[in-house]
């Protein structure tokens, strides 16, 4: 199989030869095949717990509801992801600010399990992500195509995620960026060095990371989609396409019954290739989110713009 | 003696490091070919999502994840009680790592609230996240004394240490008393979980002898982020037990599968061989 990520460390300790860089892609590497919900209290976060979740996101306001009110998203109150952590033993990840390097110290302080520099929240830096290697907590970052994948793993990320259009509901962006990613990946496995050398330079990317990504096949780390996955059919197809695993965020809590379809999306990253049991599971789920329709969004109101 | 044969070895695909383990075992598999007293293995390693796929395994490995997931995942996949006949009814040859190594023990603690299920094998209580959150992940060398002995040049551990990563790992905090059954001692401690007892299957296993817990590897020498209380509960032991074996049940909290080492595969491979061979004459 061409898109195996290999077990050997030492193609991806990312410059950084005995940093804690293998633990942090470890991490990553154990919540493969697995679904991570955003939850906004301890309550929501039990009830991904026992819907199998692989982790938890602790944030305020779901991406629909910050969208739905506005105003300037931040990282949420450390009382409240504490009162998270106390309540579930899956790993917590909490979202900050991009650039926001000291919302990401103070989750780091409290002891998240993974730090999301998300553009779900309100960026905090006109031009710089956060520098992720000196931290020993991981991050993941989102991604609409290769060149912002390469150049967050180049700061550090150990994982990545597609942005997609979180709060939507509408999986179209996801699937886009995930599409591009593949795309960009297979035409550069075709690439002599030289012209490697082009195409890094065109998309802002390290050479040495798109040589070694060139050469994979595949993103040399654990590589999530996310921002718009609302049913199990959306997990699997996410899955079919590539993906390592599903982040969902408003798409369980802002539907009829949260359990049900949480347990069912679930079970839908595991048996992604079985379309009997996706058509077994996708019964009587209830209400799906509502959904905002993103061809009809202005591009204002886009959030996968944020970030550089 | 033995023909080429064909040995299919499974690796548990709910969720978790699934894949990483697949690749070393192909990694394994060319070294044990490679020797010069190789009998020729056609060697199947299969991704098990269901209990069809299960039946056909003749091993298992269950990989690192979340095991509150895997267990979940498992029960509404219908594979956990096919799991527990593979582990414990057919005794077949099982590996768990961390993860797996909670699944695969009798008792547990620090579970998420309500509990979990066990699929159970080793009698040992393992304590979940024992050194901590993400933060306190760590890399350490160890040395792993029953690699010295089938491995040929390069399994000296004392020599060439193996590089073993602890990922939000469990520890073996207890080694219990061999009861064959449930561990109804644990049940009343709080906060435990036990797995349910389920009685290995005499006329497929002939001769099946239990035996004692064998301690394969130990961890030196690192403070555990423990509340007060769990330190109490704890033995007083300055090394933490981070591989055990019991009849057919091999657990290492460690995650031999992001190394890119395949020597503990290599000897469990081995033991897989002898195992396989020994009730093929038997039958």
């Amino acid at each position: 199989m061409a898109t195996e990520l290999p077990s050997n460390g030492a193609a991806t300790t990312n410059g950084n030869a005995e940093s804690n860089y293998t633990v942090k892609t470890g991490l990553a590497r154990m919540l493969k095949g697995g679904v991570i919900m955003d939850v906004v209290n301890a309550e929501q976060a039990r009830i991904a717990e026992e819907a199998g979740a692989c982790a938890v996101m602790a944030l305020e306001r779901v991406p629909a509801d910050i969208r739905a009110q506005g105003g300037v998203a931040r990282m949420s109150d450390p009382k409240m992801i504490k009162e998270i952590m106390a309540t579930v033993t899956i790993p917590v990840m909490a979202k900050a600010r991009i650039g926001h390097f000291v919302e990401c110290q103070i989750l780091q302080a409290i002891g998240v399990d993974y730090i999301d520099e998300s553009e779900v929240l309100t960026p905090a830096d006109h031009a710089h992500h956060v520098e992720k290697h000196d931290f020993t907590v991981p991050f993941v970052c989102g991604c609409r195509n290769l060149g912002e994948a390469l150049r967050r793993i180049s700061e550090g990320a150990a994982m990545i995620r597609t942005k997609g259009e979180a709060g939507t509901g509408d999986v179209i962006e996801a699937v886009r960026h995930m599409r591009t990613v593949n795309a960009e990946i297979a035409k550069a496995s075709a690439m002599s060095d030289a012209e490697l050398r082009i195409m890094a330079k065109e998309i802002g990317a390290p050479f040495e990371l798109l040589k070694e990504t060139a050469k994979l096949g595949r993103l040399p780390v654990v590589n999530f989609a996310a921002g718009g996955v609302a049913t199990p059919a959306d997990a699997a197809l996410m899955m079919q396409l590539g993906c390592d695993g599903v982040f969902v965020g408003s798409g369980i809590f802002k539907s009829g019954d949260a359990a049900k379809r949480a347990k069912a999306i679930v079970q839908a990253v595991t048996h992604y290739k079985d379309p009997k049991v996706l058509a077994a599971i996708s019964e009587d789920l209830g209400e799906a989110m509502v959904g905002l329709n993103v061809s009809m969004m202005d591009a204002k109101d886009k959030m996968q713009g944020r970030g550089w | 003696m033995s023909p080429s044969v064909d040995v299919t070895v499974g690796v548990l695909a709910l969720q978790g490091a699934f894949n990483e383990h697949v690749q070393l075992l192909r990694q394994a598999a060319q070294i044990l070919a490679s020797r010069d007293n190789a009998v020729k293995r056609r060697w199947a390693f299969a991704e098990i999502r269901t209990a069809a796929e299960l039946a056909a395994c003749d091993a298992l490995i269950i990989p690192g994840g979340e095991s509150t997931t895997m267990s979940l995942v498992a029960e509404r996949s219908g594979v956990l009680e096919p799991l527990r006949d593979f582990v414990k009814v057919l005794r077949k040859p099982t590996w768990g790592t961390c993860a797996g190594l909670i699944l695969l023990a009798e008792s547990a603690n620090r579970t998420k609230n309500g509990g979990q299920e066990l699929i159970g094998g080793l009698d040992v209580r393992v304590n979940r996240n024992h050194f901590g959150r993400q933060t306190e992940s760590f890399q350490a060398n160890l040395d792993l004394p029953f690699l010295r002995n089938p491995g040929g040049k390069g399994f000296d551990t004392k020599a060439d240490p193996f590089r073993a990563i602890f990922i939000r790992a469990p520890i073996v905090e207890k080694v219990l008393p061999v009861v064959g059954g449930r561990q109804e001692r644990e049940v009343v401690i709080d906060g435990t979980v036990v797995a349910p007892s389920k009685p290995v299957d005499t006329a497929v296993v002939k001769d099946f002898h239990l035996g004692d817990v064998e301690v394969m590897g130990v961890l030196h020498g690192r403070a555990a982020a423990l509340d007060e209380a769990a330190k109490q509960r704890l033995d007083a032991e300055a090394e933490d037990i981070i591989a055990v074996r019991q009849a057919n049940v091999f657990g290492t909290s460690f995650h031999p599968e992001l190394t890119g080492d395949p020597r503990i595969h290599v000897w469990w491979l081995e033991q897989v061989i002898r195992e396989v061979d020994q009730r093929r004459q038997a039958n």
